[in-house]
């Protein structure tokens, strides 16, 4: 059975997230201390942690380091805050997606964490290419010229989306449909955000992507290897 | 030369000095040529006097002379004349030339000896006869006094010269009637004259200078504690409030100061007062905000919890359950408002503009407008004149705007149809909503934008609105730079107008949509 780690230091809404987790059938393992986390998360492995960002002990934000510098688990953050430089302080520090409290709908929650379980692009294997590089979807890897880029799961997932396709232009929307499971949200905050990281570790010239590239008004689309 | 015309205008330094060398030009000028005139008038006058007493003495001993020798050979007479011409031509110190013109008008028969009467007639350092005025030798001959004209001689050697010429009619003995001139230069009368001319005038320029430079030091005093206040004051308006003014006696200018730094004390503890409280105030509203949030969650939760299993309960707890979700979603969409109104009120509203297809947002907000607006038939009409609009903006806030007008439109549309119209030019857009409900009259249109008002307070709320939605929307709008109009006319429905810049940030300079319809008067 698929567990969840849920760190909140509310009492109320972390029984809520229980109730409402186990409902869809997924174990949940309930910490309130931000100091607390690393502890359980060694004892127990979780399949995906939801993650507070205001803890006592330790702030989400290191927390959510510290899991990242050990484990590629996929990490969901929670919070109050939603503005821009909340939630880019979010994923910058690893997490694969941001919820803003309250949300619509807990199936939404519980929609969001299934794609994070997912075994994404479980149609896709074998190998792929986009640009000067290779991507090995069945062992999880990204190489250039023999050497590996280590990538997170959300970063990979966003690569591997743009890869299959390779003629398509993404739009954010989709590319929010298709890597965070989303149906409808205009939050593509997200989106910009993991481009950028990705940009950062896969581009010869970040401020001049030839991977992946962008479509003036549109979206995003996969780069052609020679191609400008 | 505009340059220096303004700068005149604008420094009330350069005003004073200006006029006040304008006037004191003026008064030099005047006392300066009656100075001048008085004292060039006494110069002629002396002149005058010696030159006409030498003459009148030269022709005396010249009348004595002839008298002497009269009945003598003309040897002896001859020597005379010679006598009487060395002697009148005789300079003094202070005379520059003097010439003489002896000229026969009337010959004398000889008694004492025989043969023809010799003519004497001269004229010393070649002065030519002909330039005499005619006049002057006409009264000399016809009197027996000293006559003088002031004149233009020319000399055959050298250029004209003003002179004044004295003559008399004078008889030489054996030889006949002459008239004798004595011809003074004016050389040195004209040099002196010109020199007092001179000194005049450097005198009234060192006076004019002075003068300036005086009123340069008075007005520095006065101006320079106004131009001070005046940085000051302008600083304070950039939102530096610590300047003061430099007050160092006890005269007016002292008082200004003082005046002024009172002033600025009570406008800075009023604007920190204020500062920190309505810092307070949204920080207030903004814990609040978030404090809720982590509340609402669990409510939401447990309430699609409840409602999720609504199926097997009694029909009053269903629609309970039912009540208590459209409530908390009401309750949610209010708390959004309000965080949002907080971040305008302290101004950590961010842009984020992106480069997107405007015309398709509006349709997708049209499409979501309409499918949550099902049990009202509205129809909504999109008329834009071309495929795409793409704008520099941000989304998230357009999307915002267009939300709100959209379903401020549907909640006052009583049911007829809503246009929405699409203009873009080369530098905005404008888009606008226009129903054709109950429309607003003009005290309603000045109180639209206010945060929770309602144009009729016994209207119910169809929608369900926040009444903060027009409110963020004009906060919205402003913070592209654009602009959100409004109009309304008693039934005749109303018409909301978005003016957006094509890159967010720039300014508009106009609106392509106007905000009264072209439609109106004329109802549908």
């Amino acid at each position: 059975m698929t567990l969840v780690m849920v760190v909140d230091d509310d009492q109320d809404l972390a029984e809520m997230l229980g109730i409402v987790l186990t409902g869809a059938g997924i174990d949940v393992d309930l910490v309130s201390r931000g100091d607390e986390v690393l502890e359980v998360f060694r004892n127990n492995p979780p399949d995906l942690v939801l993650l507070d960002v205001m803890l006592p002990g330790l702030d989400g934000i290191e927390v959510c380091k510290l899991i990242r510098a050990e484990s590629m688990v996929p990490i969901v953050m929670l919070s109050a805050k939603g503005d821009t430089h909340d939630v880019v302080r979010g994923l910058e520090a690893g997490a694969d997606d941001y919820m803003v409290k309250p949300f619509r709908h807990p199936s939404e929650l519980i929609a969001r964490i299934r794609t994070r379980l997912r075994r994404t692009n479980a149609d896709v294997s074998g190998q792929l290419t986009i640009g000067d590089l290779t991507i090995d979807v069945t062992a999880h890897e990204v190489i250039r010229a023999g050497k590996k880029i280590a990538l997170t799961r959300l970063e990979f997932d966003l690569l591997v989306a743009l890869a299959k396709e390779p003629g398509r232009v993404f739009t954010r929307d989709a590319l929010l449909g298709e890597v965070w499971g989303y149906r409808h949200s205009t939050d593509t905050r997200l989106v910009n955000v993991h481009v950028q990281r990705l940009r950062s570790k896969v581009e010869h010239d970040p401020e001049h992507p030839q991977i992946v590239m962008t479509v003036r008004g549109v979206g995003y689309k996969a780069g052609v290897l020679g191609g400008s | 030369m505009n340059r220096y015309a303004r700068k005149v205008r604008t420094s009330l330094a350069s005003k004073v000095i200006f006029s006040t060398v304008l006037l004191s030009l003026g008064v030099v000028w005047l006392t300066g040529s009656a100075l001048y005139s008085q004292l060039s008038d006494g110069v002629k006058q002396v002149n005058l006097e010696t030159s006409l007493a030498e003459a009148r003495s030269s022709f005396f001993n010249a009348q004595y002379q002839f008298l002497l020798v009269n009945g003598a050979p003309d040897s002896i007479i001859s020597k005379t004349v010679q006598d009487v011409i060395i002697s009148s031509t005789a300079v003094s110190l202070n005379q520059d030339r003097k010439s003489i013109f002896l000229s026969r008008f009337e010959e004398f028969n000889r008694v004492k000896s025989a043969g023809v009467a010799p003519d004497y007639s001269t004229a010393t350092d070649e002065l030519l006869v002909s330039s005499f005025p005619a006049e002057l030798r006409k009264r000399v001959r016809s009197s027996d006094l000293v006559e003088y004209q002031y004149t233009t001689v020319k000399y055959d050697n050298r250029s004209d010269a003003n002179v004044l010429i004295a003559g008399r009619r004078i008889a030489i003995p054996e030889s006949g009637n002459y008239e004798m001139y004595l011809v003074y230069s004016l050389t040195n009368q004209n040099t002196t004259l010109s020199l007092i001319k001179s000194s005049l005038l450097l005198t009234g320029f060192a006076l004019l200078f002075l003068i300036a430079l005086i009123t340069w030091l008075v007005v520095r005093q006065v101006v320079r504690p106004v131009r001070e206040a005046a940085r000051i004051a302008q600083q304070f308006t950039q939102g530096e409030f610590s300047q003061r003014m430099k007050v160092e006696s006890s005269d007016e200018i002292a008082t200004l100061g003082t005046a002024f730094n009172e002033m600025a004390l009570s406008l800075e503890s009023q604007i920190t007062r204020l500062e920190n409280l309505s810092r307070v105030q949204q920080r207030f509203v903004s814990d609040v905000s978030h404090e809720l949030r982590t509340p609402l969650t669990t409510l939401r939760m447990a309430a699609e919890v409840i409602y999720g299993a609504k199926a097997g309960f009694d029909p009053t707890i269903s629609r309970s359950s039912e009540l208590l979700v459209a409530q908390l979603d009401r309750f949610e969409r209010l708390l959004e408002d309000l965080l949002e109104v907080s971040r305008f009120d302290a101004e950590v509203a961010v842009l984020e503009p992106v480069e997107f297809d405007l015309v398709r947002l509006i349709e997708r907000c049209i499409e979501d407008v309409r499918a949550n607006a099902q049990d009202h038939p509205i129809s909504i009409d999109i008329d834009h004149e071309t495929e795409y609009v793409m704008i520099k903006a941000d989304i998230r806030r357009v999307e915002r705007i267009m939300r709100n007008l959209l379903s401020n439109a549907l909640d006052h549309a009583d049911e007829k149809p809503i246009l929405v119209s699409v203009v873009a030019t080369e530098t905005e857009v404008g888009i606008g909503v226009r129903d054709y409900g109950s429309g607003m009259d003009q005290s309603s249109l000045s109180r639209v934008f206010d945060r929770f008002w309602r144009a009729d307070p016994s209207r119910a709320r169809v929608r369900g609105g926040t009444g903060l939605g027009l409110s963020i929307a004009l906060e919205d709008a402003r913070l592209h730079n654009g602009e959100l109009d409004a109009w309304g006319s008693p039934g005749h429905g109303a018409h909301f107008v978005l003016t957006l810049p094509i890159v967010a940030g720039n300014q508009i300079s106009g609106r392509p949509i106007k905000p009264q319809p072209k439609d109106y008067p004329q109802p549908i």
